[in-house]
């Protein structure tokens, strides 16, 4: 029995701890499974429910079905899953930089049930962003029961994520692309290989449970060279509906935050108003896949004046929807509003210049769909490689990219940060690998103090203190008060050179009438950022930490630049 | 070889918390026994040469070796000795007369010394009054191992162009094979002979144990 022990534990250290990459594989497609399952349970749940509810919608009091949902949704998440609305990829983005990637098991529930209830109901809302929190904190909590490290944990929540965009959509590059891109930030090789096998074996899972369900069958279209220019133009339009749509949902948000309502009063007033946009015009509701499928096919069959509508009518549906306390993601919505976009466009191509031999409809709502990922997330990667796998082909690659390109480009001209990023940008929680932010952050006040400095009394004569400083290399000398040893000022040999140089002045003074009291001091709570600030404000070289009146030890600069430089270099190592 | 965090925490030169916090963001090879990290130092080196960090794995503290230079003035004065009714009327004839009873010096160097000493003596006296002299070269001298310094009283004062005019009777030969130790002997020495009470004691031509002693006394209060 001890041989056997004994050989499982060699085995064990020589297949996983010697070298990682084998246990994340295995890991990652554990976590890529389990996300790829949760977002399969999701989609069925919610084509279920849409077609149970579909006979109702034609009654008059249909517009309070959103207002329903979104109410049980919001009342749910407040009271008891406990945790903030929204749609969680930016919590998700700021647990990996700031936490290591550290997600409560519960969320890997609880924001599928709330979306669930918003758009099963009729909100106009994506299943992306729940699925994907969903995914990582599976992730994450598979890392926690394998006591993984940070790093580990990190791509297991990539492996999440990818597992989870890859089953929904049936497109494990994509998956992979969006978990990097977007989640993590950074492409190390050691992350790429797990979140790969993670991302296939998620839409694995999809493939085999709903074959029949995919999103989007692959289509194949003929895109020639004169559909470039036609794209350039697609590009700046869907720039300015990204940013449109970007500016919408914030304004959506700020104006339901200042209002004194109750949550769960938002919640069924924005439902309301979504159900009643819902009654004219159905294609606002839900998550949309259906019309996507339309739109793509070419069998979409409203006029160009009503789509034009609808775009906006989508826009302000879903800024209803999830600025006013529903649950959901906004990476449908993009996916419906691009498509829909894309169909006007083609539209009034084709009243413009009747001639032209460009592309069919659903090439243009591909693009149009590329067009508003790329500007809404900046993510252009994540557009190109969604559209490149639902066609299955390549056909439509240079177009693609003209577009991804441009629109995330012009969006970022307008909108330097892009949606997930812009409240963690706002909040000073935007902390990506390796840049300064995050190794500010990750450097702790109490790592970088050099404690060790002779203290001394206010009470002791000049002369003593003389005799001091000729044996101590200290340039700064903390003064304390004897009895209660509280932090009193600060004794700068540079400042004290005149005295020093004087001896009849050696008897004449005590240490409290040359000290400086005007000294900037900072505690251990403050982050380094903020020290940082006061030294560069104040000149400093060198700044005194103080905690409860007690004197802690000193900050130097040239100590912040020795431990910077080695944080940067551990921080953005291959390894 | 195994290192704890507190070894690894000395030889990064950052304090325990860094590395702990390393080890839980996954950036440092470690091996666990129980609650304890070990860090195997075949995996360390190879794992600092890879992020180019500076390993310092030499046992000694920076700050020890400095340490190891300081030569106390006492034992200073054993190595150079002490003598007595040195014979001269003059700087050169005086400096001459010493450099040939020292014994630390070989008699091949005794000739490069003495023009050594003459040329400081030239540029600025070395007199620093009170009957005081501590000549020196300016260079320090390779061809000796250990920091000397001799002690000659001489016979008769002399006129040494000392800063205070008076003549000279008592010589402080600081010789060193290091400037550091030169100018840490020359500052135990100075504070020495700024002690009134030990000025009092070499006026009266003290026995060499007596003088030998008393500086141990005064560099106990003085230490460097």
């Amino acid at each position: 029995m001890s041989t056997l022990k004994k050989g499982y534990s060699i085995l064990y250290q020589w297949l996983f701890h010697r070298d990682d990459r084998l246990l994340l594989i295995i890991a990652g497609s554990v976590a890529g499974i389990c996300s790829g399952l949760a977002a399969v349970a999701l989609r069925l749940s919610l084509q279920t429910v849409l077609e149970w509810l579909h006979p109702f919608r034609h009654y008059g009091w249909a517009f309070v079905l959103p207002a329903v949902g979104a109410l049980l949704s919001s009342l749910y998440l407040e009271k008891i899953a406990r945790e903030g609305a929204g749609h969680g990829v930016p919590e998700v983005i700021y647990a990996v930089s700031r936490y290591g990637g550290l997600l409560r098991f519960r969320s890997s529930y609880s924001r599928l049930i709330s979306s669930f209830l918003t758009i099963g109901s009729g909100g106009s809302a994506g299943p992306e962003a729940p699925v994907v929190m969903s995914g990582s904190a599976i992730g994450s909590n598979i890392a926690k029961f394998l006591s993984l490290n940070e790093r580990q944990r990190i791509t297991l929540v990539g492996c999440g994520t990818a597992g989870a965009i890859a089953s929904i959509f049936n497109a494990p590059i994509a998956g992979l692309v969006f978990a990097i891109e977007v989640i993590l930030g950074e492409w190390k090789f050691v992350n790429i290989i797990p979140i790969a096998i993670a991302a296939v074996a998620g839409a694995e899972v999809s493939q085999a449970i709903i074959p029949e369900q995919v999103i989007f069958n692959h289509q194949t279209f003929q895109v020639g060279l004169l559909d470039i220019l036609p794209s350039l133009c697609l590009a700046l339009v869907t720039a300015l509906v990204s940013v449109v749509f970007t500016k919408t949902l914030q304004q959506s948000g700020k104006i339901a935050r200042t209002s004194s309502f109750p949550l769960w009063v938002r919640a069924v007033f924005g439902g309301c108003i979504v159900g009643t946009i819902g009654i004219f015009m159905p294609v606002v509701l839900g998550e949309g896949y259906h019309f996507i499928q339309e739109m793509i096919s070419g069998t979409f069959s409203l006029g160009v004046f009503i789509t034009f509508v609808a775009v906006f009518a989508k826009i302000f549906a879903t800024a209803m929807t999830l600025g006013w306390g529903g649950s959901g993601g906004i990476f449908a919505p993009c996916l419906v509003i691009g498509s829909l976009t894309g169909i006007v466009f083609h539209k009034f191509l084709l009243i413009l210049l009747p001639s032209v031999g460009c592309a069919r409809e659903g090439a243009y709502a591909l693009l149009g769909m590329t067009g508003i990922i790329s500007g809404v997330m900046q993510a252009p990667l994540t557009g190109i490689f969604l559209i490149v796998e639902i066609t299955g082909g390549y056909e439509m690659t240079l177009p693609l990219i003209v577009v991804s390109s441009i629109s995330s480009t012009m969006s970022h001209y307008i909108e330097p940060a892009s949606f997930y990023f812009k409240d963690l940008i706002e909040r000073g929680q935007f902390l990506r690998p390796g840049t300064d932010a995050r190794i500010l952050s990750d450097l702790n006040i109490s790592e970088l103090i050099e404690t060790r400095y002779t203290k001394v009394s206010g009470n002791m004569v000049f002369r003593e203190f003389i005799e001091i400083i000729k044996t101590s290399r200290q340039n700064f000398f903390p003064v304390i008060d004897d009895r209660t040893n509280e932090y009193k000022g600060m004794v700068k040999i540079s400042a004290i050179r005149k005295y020093v140089l004087d001896p009849g002045m050696y008897d004449m003074i005590f240490l409290s009438q040359i000290m400086d009291t005007e000294v900037m001091t900072v505690s251990l709570e403050n982050d380094l950022q903020e020290v940082l600030e006061i030294m560069d404000i104040n000149g400093m070289e060198t700044i005194p930490v103080v905690e409860h009146d007690r004197f802690v030890g000193m900050i130097s600069k040239t100590r912040i630049l020795d431990l910077y430089r080695r944080e940067l270099i551990v921080q953005t190592s291959a390894h | 070889m195994q290192y704890s965090v507190f070894e690894l925490s000395k030889h990064l030169g950052v304090v325990p918390d860094t590395i702990e916090r390393w080890v839980r963001q996954g950036k440092l090879p470690v091996s666990r026994t129980g609650k304890n990290y070990q860090f195997r130092i075949s995996e360390l080196k190879k794992w600092a040469a890879t992020h180019n960090i500076c390993l310092n794995l030499s046992d000694e503290d920076p700050a020890e070796k400095k340490r190891e230079s300081i030569i106390s003035l006492s034992s200073a004065v054993k190595n150079g000795g002490i003598y007595f009714d040195i014979i001269g009327d003059d700087v050169t004839s005086v400096l001459r007369a010493c450099i040939k009873k020292m014994s630390i010096i070989h008699d091949d160097f005794k000739k490069d010394l003495f023009d050594r000493l003459v040329e400081r003596e030239q540029a600025l006296s070395t007199g620093i009054g009170n009957g005081i002299a501590i000549p020196h070269p300016r260079e320090q001298l390779s061809y000796l191992n250990d920091p000397a310094v001799s002690i000659f009283f001489l016979a008769d004062p002399v006129d040494y162009n000392a800063l205070d005019h008076q003549p000279v009777s008592v010589l402080f030969f600081i010789l060193c094979p290091a400037l550091k130790m030169h100018l840490q002997l020359l500052s135990a020495l100075s504070f020495c002979l700024r002690d009134a009470q030990f000025k009092r004691f070499l006026n009266a031509r003290p026995d060499p144990h007596q003088l030998i002693e008393k500086i141990e006394i005064l560099q106990t209060a003085n230490p460097i």
